[in-house]
């Protein structure tokens, strides 16, 4: 048995890290493939679902067999993992997302608390499931943590701030707006649901999703928000108020003139959102123009070009 | 430490905890009910 383990310990080894070497190597190798900032690969923090699942085996034998306090124990360690699986995967995106943006807050410490309940599960399963011995359950625990904290890190824990030209910190206010617009594009979705023309439907899509494109360059880049507020005061606002009377209106009355003065405004919306971010575009080449411009000119100047 | 090798010992111990402790459960799981049975089968005295 304890020749086993071994070669199990040894083969573990040995995959892991061949995975590891393939990944870096496939990263190395495909770097124009990779996802673009922002976006978690799909397979992280999967791990942690799948690792525990012989847990979940042995509780269903445990139960199969009237093993009262096998099951107990398994259940609660299987459910403990799932927990802290759930918490890690969450906290995992939640990190993606702060890193994506410019201006954060801190986020809500869900990696550390998945890491803390996996550890928590590693400690329970090896006692209660496996029966070790409380104090090398409690070692188990312990180096669970340290796994998970070296694999994936604990939550950041400082603000992201953002001060504008005059040296005043607008964090706060740029982060209101950026949910408030979030909001009414959310809540233009949910009308969207209660009209049912597949036309219509599919404007609202490509308006929400073009929405979405312009909230993603303002977090990107915050200086941006002055030059789109009449954007997020102004005409999201608007759609949102005219999609949801629409949305209300359709139920109860339906007349062809509705209909088309809808799709007549939807047709501006799409236009007026696409210009902007076109505006938005423009000016992050322009503002590379200006530094590429004033780098060479200081390049010159020295004499170095 | 670099981060590749960081990542390795963090997925070597997550393997070695959270995976022997996974099929430790099992094992004892299918192996304790062969040999609970017998004891509480068995006729005392």
């Amino acid at each position: 048995m304890g020749r086993l383990l071994l070669w199990v310990g040894v083969v573990l080894v040995l995959l892991t890290t061949l995975i590891l070497l393939l990944k870096w190597k496939i990263e190395t190798m495909a770097e124009r493939y990779r996802l673009p900032s922002g976006q978690l690969p799909s397979a992280k923090g999967m791990l942690m679902f799948l690792l525990p699942l012989p847990v979940l085996f042995a509780a269903i034998t445990s139960l199969a067999r009237g093993q009262l306090l096998n099951l107990l124990g398994d259940a609660a360690g299987y459910g403990l993992f799932l927990g802290g699986a759930l918490l890690l995967r969450r906290g995992l995106l939640l990190a993606v997302d702060y890193d994506r943006r410019r201006v954060a807050k801190a986020p809500l410490p869900f990696k550390t608390l998945g890491c803390g309940v996996i550890a928590l599960a590693t400690g329970v399963t090896a006692w209660l499931g496996a029966g070790q011995n409380p104090l090398v359950a409690v070692a188990f625990g312990l180096a669970a943590l340290l796994g998970c904290y070296l694999s994936y890190g604990f939550d950041p824990r400082t603000a992201k701030r953002f001060t504008d030209r005059d040296g005043v910190d607008v964090t706060d206010r740029v982060l209101e707006a950026l949910t408030q617009a979030e909001n009414s594009i959310a809540a233009i979705e949910q009308a969207s649901r209660d009209i049912r023309n597949t036309e219509l439907n599919n404007r609202l899509r490509r308006i929400t999703a073009l929405a979405r494109q312009i909230l993603k360059l303002l977090e990107e880049d915050p200086r941006d928000l002055r030059r789109a507020r009449k954007f997020l005061n102004v005409y999201l606002d608007g759609a949102k108020q005219v999609v949801e009377g629409y949305a209300k209106t359709h139920a109860r009355v339906s007349t062809p003139e509705l209909e088309d003065n809808f799709r007549r405004v939807l047709s501006t919306i799409e236009d007026v959102f696409q210009e902007q971010q076109q505006k938005l575009l423009e000016t992050d080449v322009t503002d590379l123009d200006v530094q590429i411009e004033v780098l060479a000119t200081q390049l010159k100047r020295e004499g170095v070009v | 430490m670099p981060d590749f090798l960081r990542k390795l010992i963090g997925l070597l111990l997550i393997f070695a905890t959270v995976g022997v402790a996974s099929c430790q459960a099992l094992v004892a799981s299918c192996s304790s009910s062969s040999a609970s049975a017998p004891t509480v089968l068995t006729p005392r005295g």
